[in-house]
């Protein structure tokens, strides 16, 4: 009797749930915690510094310093502070990162919900598309687009973005298939819902949680992958503060001045690390066998 | 002394038992204060709805509750004269499939896919049989097959290979392989259409006159205790409601909560009988209210109910009921007043 | 004369399978009369589901004609069925995975409204969900819960004022109450019997609960591998099934008496899957009177008392054969 009334009626969506959930993962709270202060500078270094007196500009008299109070992380051998160079490049790496993932998560969402929500011949088509696609290296996939149209940042996006394809395409098929085939997609049919309307209303945000964990463990692979492709001289090029890019130009001297190795290596991990942790805290808040 | 010849009688003693399971910080009372005693050779039905905390203790006695986020609280546990609770794990391997052997709802889920079911009840026989040969574990296998009516043949087939049903007479197999003195059965045929449980029923019922074993028989079907068991607990909200042989459960019900069991069956024999359901829901099991948790949907309920605890009131020597509406001596329940 | 909402004749729904063609439904004929409820049972895979969603056509049937008021629904082109689904709505099994979960119970129930344009005005809208709400027995206090927050028994109750909210005739109710504790079954069974009572409904009640389809139907088709193989009022079923099968299935029942004690009919073996049947009856396999005819060709479903039909040639003359 009393104590039914008591009982509170919670009201939280799902969302609010997993965010209930992710905020008691410290991991994953000190990844996004480390995201988001990664994703404010990036979009503000070029307020705070000036691109072409302080971060390309050359200073040959200070070259080779090791890191102290006035240079953090040393400068480089043309004199260049490593600090503000490794802060600038989270805007390469970030953007790169995030575009890339954009563009193959636009194509992948056709394709996967195409094959999920259709089947059969349309179904076949794709999925053995994306096995061929997905048979060809990452890395040579990037090397051979980037050599066709020409090394620069836009082209390193368009090529990472379609390397990540055919694995987003898989997730997003797999989602859909499930939803696909729940009860409530056949409830929405039998009130006489349009099929359009059962995509976007039904199908798509009841797959959203997978998607949204693959994107996030996408970028962290992609920014592995540009650095990549830059160390190898195919990205961003010199004298662009990108990491991998500063990684090859440390590799000269790695020897004598290991801190020019040491800080851009260490960029990439923390920003890839913390992602990577952002992405499994999500996954396990949004897995729904840990539900109660 | 006498303590101890009465263990001696006893499949299974259950005192005082208490399971939390702490979710996202909050308390989720199980299991409370349960005690429960099983003579050898006999089946006892736990009956009650979902969430009435009849898995959790079926799990306790083989000391499965999954920890986090269950606790055992409090109580003690003694399977044909092992204390389960003060059991090391190697103990613990000894008593569980060898005294206890436990049936579990889904016979989809229970079965390695990528054994054949021979290899399967042979490995479990090996376990409990120190240096028993393997082929000598695989005969006993097959004899074990033919005894849940499998041809032993199919000893080399794999769980896919078998329907919904022959898959529970292997899960029953493998339960039985090594001569359990106490089989727990959780909802066995609940996935099971009628015509196969029928059949796993009377299987099971045949089994327990052969192995001279006791069972514990977790059903929210009145109809399969009804027809398998000797004696019945009533399980709501955590707690034995009511505890008594058969008889006395079905035709002398006396606990509201059991009354409202049977008024929400259809009636086999008067189809046009209007259901009585039970009203409102089962309090939440991480905010149970202070006294009777069944008070909120009590059609008797008092104000006495919901102050206190009710206390355990004996009918019989075998027939106990937690209501504290038999404080008033010309109490009695409408079942009872009709029938 | 009856008054009939509903003719399904010879419903068929096959499925391609790897190991040939399913006959989930084969040559399925009946007919309801309004305001009535036809009980469909049998064990699963035996087409049931299957057939409550032909009719629907949730699923396209492979053939047969279904006529609902004389229309026959199979034949409609995809406007014409969009407005059929307001006469004809489905009450489902799990109401865990029945609902959109991103949606609140109001928008639940007002979704099939807006859709069909019953209702534009937005304050109208507000006022049937919560005279639907009212109707089927929900608090107003749980207009933007989301459905993971709600029992079983209140999830159904969201179902079923879903299927409610475009004033059907007719209901599918396909298991709605299998997924549900016992007091809680009892609750969605009454509201059912009421809401039948008060706004005339005719249902089809899919379920393998005899004891439930004994209470709740006036006539009881009893399905096995795709087909109908007996169709009776449900007393006339209850006290004199002729079908082995019927009789088997009826007697598999437990009954929660501690005084009854029937005799228990065991069946051999379990239910296959009707691929590529061969024209035989299709339980001689687990049959106990099976004899060669039954093996040679299929019995044909035939009226041996009025109202009572049975797809047993020798219903009358079982001898139990070796």
């Amino acid at each position: 009797m009393a104590d039914i009334k008591n009982k509170k009626i919670k009201r939280r969506s799902q969302w609010d749930e997993i965010w209930r959930r992710l905020r008691k993962n410290t991991g994953a709270m000190i990844g996004m915690a480390i995201v988001f202060v990664m994703v404010a500078v990036a979009c503000s270094v070029d307020l705070i510094y000036d691109y072409d007196t302080e971060i390309i500009a050359q200073d040959i008299p200070n070259r080779y310093l090791e890191p102290c109070a006035e240079y953090w992380f040393g400068t480089d051998a043309l004199g260049r502070d490593v600090f503000k160079r490794v802060v600038y490049g989270a805007k390469y790496s970030l953007l790169i990162g995030f575009m890339a993932t954009v563009v193959s998560t636009a194509i992948a969402l056709v394709l996967g919900s195409a094959a999920g929500y259709f089947g059969g011949k349309v179904d076949n088509l794709i999925m053995r598309f994306c096995d061929i696609w997905g048979a060809v290296p990452g890395l040579m996939l990037g090397m051979i687009i980037v050599s066709l149209l020409g090394p620069s940042i836009w082209n390193l996006i368009i090529a990472m973005g379609l390397g990540g394809i055919s694995g987003k395409s898989r997730t997003v098929r797999a989602a859909v298939l499930t939803v696909r085939n729940s009860e409530y997609v056949e409830s929405a049919r039998s009130i006489g819902m349009p099929e359009w309307k059962i995509i976007l209303k039904y199908i798509l945000p009841n797959c959203m949680s997978p998607i949204i964990v693959a994107v996030t463990l996408g970028v962290a692979a992609d920014i592995i992958s540009a650095s990549s492709l830059s160390f190898l001289g195919l990205g961003v090029q010199a004298p662009a503060p990108e990491w991998g890019a500063m990684l090859t130009s440390a590799r000269e001297n790695l020897r004598y001045y290991p801190y020019l190795a040491i800080f851009p290596g260490l960029a990439i991990m923390v920003t890839v690390l913390a992602l990577n942790m952002f992405g499994d805290g999500l996954r396990d808040a949004m897995d729904p066998k840990l539900r109660r | 002394m006498a303590e101890n010849m009465k263990n001696e009688n006893l499949a299974l003693d259950i005192q005082n038992l208490t399971i939390h399971y702490e979710v996202d910080g909050d308390i989720v009372e199980a299991v409370n204060d349960v005690s429960l005693q099983l003579e050898n050779g006999k089946t006892l039905g736990l009956v009650g709805e979902t969430g009435a905390g009849k898995t959790s203790t079926a799990l306790a006695i083989l000391k499965m509750i999954p920890d986090p986020p269950g606790i055992i609280k409090s109580g003690s546990i003694t399977v044909c004269g092992h204390d389960v609770m003060k059991a090391s794990k190697k103990e613990l391997h000894a008593i569980r499939g060898k005294d206890v052997s436990m049936i579990f709802q889904d016979p989809m889920t229970s079965l390695n896919p990528v054994l054949t079911v021979g290899e399967q009840i042979a490995e479990s026989v090996q376990l409990h049989e120190k240096g028993m040969s393997k082929s000598a574990a695989l005969d006993r296998a097959m004899e074990m097959l033919e005894t849940v009516g499998i041809p032993r043949e199919r000893a080399f087939d794999y769980p896919h290979q078998f329907s919904g049903g022959m898959k529970q007479r292997v899960v029953i197999a493998i339960a039985l392989a090594c001569n359990p003195k106490l089989l727990l059965a959780d909802e066995p045929t609940t996935a099971l259409d009628v015509t196969i449980q029928a059949q796993v029923l009377d299987l099971m019922r045949k089994l327990r006159e052969e192995y001279k074993m006791s069972m514990v028989m977790i059903t929210h079907d009145l109809g399969i205790v009804a027809e398998v068991c000797d004696e019945v607990a009533v399980m709501y909200a955590g707690r034995i409601v009511e505890r008594g042989t058969l008889r006395e459960v079905f035709k002398n019900t006396k606990h509201p909560y059991t009354e409202g069991l049977f008024n929400s069956l259809p009636n086999p024999r008067d189809r046009k009988a209007e259901l009585i359901p039970i009203p409102g829901l089962m309090p939440d099991p991480a905010n149970l209210p202070q006294g009777c948790a069944f008070a909120p949907r009590c059609p008797y309920a008092t104000e006495a109910c919901t102050k206190a605890q009710p206390q355990p009131r004996k009918f019989s020597d075998t027939h106990t009921v937690l209501c504290t509406a038999y404080d008033d001596a010309g109490f009695h329940i409408r079942r009872n007043h009709n029938g | 004369m009856a008054d009939i909402i509903l003719q399904v004749e010879n419903l068929k729904k096959y499925f391609k399978t790897p190991k040939g063609m399913l006959h989930a439904v084969d040559d399925v004929s009946f007919t309801i009369e309004r305001g009535k409820t036809l009980g469909v049972v049998g064990e699963s895979g035996c087409g049931k589901s299957t057939t409550g969603r032909a009719i629907l056509r949730l699923l396209e049937p492979t053939g047969g004609k279904v006529l609902f008021d004389g229309v026959d629904v199979a034949q409609l082109d995809t406007k014409g069925m969009r407005k059929m689904r307001r006469n004809m709505q489905i009450v489902f099994q799990d109401p865990f995975s029945s609902l959109n979960p991103r949606m609140t119970v109001s928008q639940l129930i007002a979704e099939p409204i807006i859709q069909n344009k019953i209702l534009t005005n937005k304050e109208d809208i507000e006022k049937r969900v919560a005279e639907l709400m009212e109707t089927v027995g929900l608090a107003d206090r749980l207009v933007n819960t989301f459905p993971h927050e709600l029992d079983g028994g209140r999830r159904q109750r969201i179902g079923i004022a879903r299927a409610l909210a475009m004033n059907p005739k007719f209901i599918v109710c396909d298991e709605p109450v299998s997924a549900l504790d016992v007091s809680i079954q009892a609750q969605i069974l009454n509201l059912l019997k009421k809401l039948q009572r008060e706004l005339g409904l005719t249902y089809i009640f899919i379920t393998h609960d005899l004891s439930v389809v004994n209470h709740f139907s006036d006539d009881i088709a009893v399905m096995y591998l795709g087909q109908i193989i007996e169709k009776a009022p449900t007393e006339e079923l209850f006290a004199h099934p002729l079908h082995p099968y019927t009789q088997a299935l009826l007697s598999a029942i437990p009954i929660p008496d501690v005084d009854i004690k029937e005799e228990r009919i065991l069946l051999k073996g379990e239910i296959s899957s009707p691929i590529n049947p061969p024209d035989a009856c299709r339980f001689a396999k687990r049959c106990i009177y099976a004899c060669e005819e039954c093996r040679k060709k299929a019995p044909e479903l035939t009226e041996v008392s009025p109202g009572h039909f049975v797809a047993c040639p020798y219903y009358d003359k079982l001898v139990q054969q070796d």
